[in-house]
């Protein structure tokens, strides 16, 4: 790997100012299951010139109950969220898509900050330096994306314009269904921003000099039915081809609220608008089921080799509101 | 870059590993350690034990499994100037120290023929190893998943569950 300047980060405000002192060319360290990746096949085109620790940092790691609902610091690790009584209680949703990431020894070191921020798997951007070169796409400022005359069968079906990687967290799908809101810090401050309004078509809202601190997620109703399902390929270390989060309040099997969350179907994780309207108000079957992991697929628009994709994306929407508790 | 009063880490790091301290200097002489080493190239070409494998190098395939403070971890993506606090154990530190018996799971390995090339086998000790400690006596499904980290092409699978299991009921987590 080429090397770097390395810093261990004491507090926020000193990983913060070193992010701004290194204009864009400073990379945050956690857990390292992706970055160390990222930097050993130099993906990018502008190799970081320093890293910085920021598993020094201490106060990040608790998981809390407060009265706004359950406080996860960003360094949590995800084996600690598995583990976590809290978590289990208030939003198994959350746990249960944790379980999925990865294997026992990523989830030993990976944390919730790091998995939501993780750079996307897409082939054409992760193409490795060492053989023939890095491969300039629309998403490290190139023109073009190759996936799309090329080997789609992973990327998006909806919502892409430009770059068709898919979002690859998992844990942004389960905290987009809960409503949990991240707290962001940067060198002016912190502000709050929900976890819905995180990702954008290349990346997310980050801005060159601030990270994830937190992730709040306001209490969950009790009676709210929590789901989380995840196609792969391979059960363990592996990505997404479609995952589905939901949270769906019964009121005496009628369906009073319903949030429904899509994975690995676009750059961000999808809200299916109008398969929640549709669910709300009626009684849940296998009828109603059907037509709302119907409407979930309204607007999706395939590449050549993943129309696939929308017939599991029905499937899973339907077993998510069948099943009504979390499978996986 | 603007001037900034943080210092980088440290200009020297010691780790340790197997109950033993090593000091290094940080640079990229001979001897140093860089900054942009991961653990498992610290391990095999600083320390010499090369009981560690390397190889898919990117946290895929679980061979780099060692053990840091108690949990299984992949040490191809841990920077080793971040190990520094760390109580890191590799497969050479399962043997008793002083008899140099192996580790009743390792014996178990061996009883079992549970490897076939045997270049995943450290890894998949390893992480077993992480497991006993936590969970002294796991169902055949536990095993199955702590194991689900390291990937074995020769198949030795199901000779690992049994050899695991074998060893739990011996108390090979102790």
């Amino acid at each position: 790997m080429k090397n770097f300047a390395h810093y261990n980060a004491r507090s926020v405000a000193e990983a913060t100012h070193l992010l701004a002192a290194y204009e864009g060319k400073a990379k945050l360290n956690a857990g390292g299951s992706d970055l160390i990746g990222v930097l050993k096949d130099r993906i990018l085109p502008d190799y970081p010139e320093a890293v910085i620790n920021i598993k020094t940092i201490p106060g990040l790691n608790t998981i809390e109950e407060n009265d706004g609902g359950i406080n996860i610091g960003a360094l949590t690790k995800l084996v600690d969220i598995i583990n976590s009584p809290l978590i289990k209680k208030n939003c198994p949703v959350l746990k249960e898509t944790a379980r999925t990431v990865a294997s026992p020894q990523i989830r030993n070191v990976a944390t919730l900050g790091g998995n939501l921020c993780q750079d996307t798997r897409c082939w054409y951007y992760r193409y490795p330096d060492g053989i023939g070169g890095m491969i300039k796409c629309f998403r490290k400022g190139g023109k073009t994306c190759h996936a799309v005359p090329g080997e789609n069968q992973y990327h998006a079906i909806m919502g892409a314009k430009k770059c068709f990687a898919v979002c690859p967290s998992d844990t942004a799908v389960a905290l987009t269904a809960l409503g949990a809101v991240l707290t962001v810090a940067g060198t002016k401050g912190t502000r709050t921003l929900p976890v819905e309004e995180f990702y954008t078509p290349l990346g997310n809202m980050l801005a060159l000099d601030e990270m994830i601190t937190s992730v709040n997620i306001p209490k969950p109703d009790p009676a709210a039915e929590q789901a989380f399902l995840k196609f792969t390929l391979r059960k363990p270390i592996d990505f997404a081809i479609v995952s589905v989060a939901s949270v769906i309040t019964l009121d005496q099997g009628i369906c009073a609220d319903a949030r429904i969350i899509l994975g690995a179907v676009a750059p961000t994780p999808v809200r299916a608008h109008k398969a929640e309207e549709y669910l709300k108000g009626k009684k849940l079957s296998d009828d109603t089921a059907a037509e709302a992991a119907m409407l979930a697929t309204v607007g999706a628009n395939p590449l050549s080799k993943n129309i696939y994709k929308l017939e599991i994306v029905k499937t899973l929407v339907k077993r998510v509101i069948n099943s009504g508790s979390c499978l996986s | 870059m603007t001037p900034t009063q943080i210092k980088p880490s440290l200009p020297t790091l010691t780790l340790n590993v197997n109950g033993k301290l090593h000091s290094f200097m940080l640079g990229e002489g001979l001897h140093e350690v860089s900054p942009s080493h991961t653990l498992a190239y610290t391990l095999r070409e600083r320390l010499g034990l090369t009981g560690t494998k390397i190889s898919c190098d990117e946290g895929a395939c679980g061979c780099c499994t060692v053990l840091m403070d108690g949990k299984a971890v992949l040490s191809c993506i841990l920077l080793t100037v971040e190990c520094g606090e760390k109580e890191i154990v590799t497969i050479e530190g399962l043997e008793d120290p002083e008899t140099g018996e192996l580790d009743p799971l390792q014996q178990s390995f061996i009883d079992h023929t549970a490897f076939q090339c045997g270049f995943c086998t450290p890894g998949i000790i390893m992480s077993a190893k992480a497991l006993l400690v936590e969970n002294p006596s796991p169902t055949r499904d536990e095993v199955k998943e702590a194991l689900s980290g390291n990937f074995c092409r020769c198949i030795s699978n199901y000779h690992v569950l049994d050899a695991v299991i074998a060893a739990a009921r011996k108390g090979g987590g102790e």
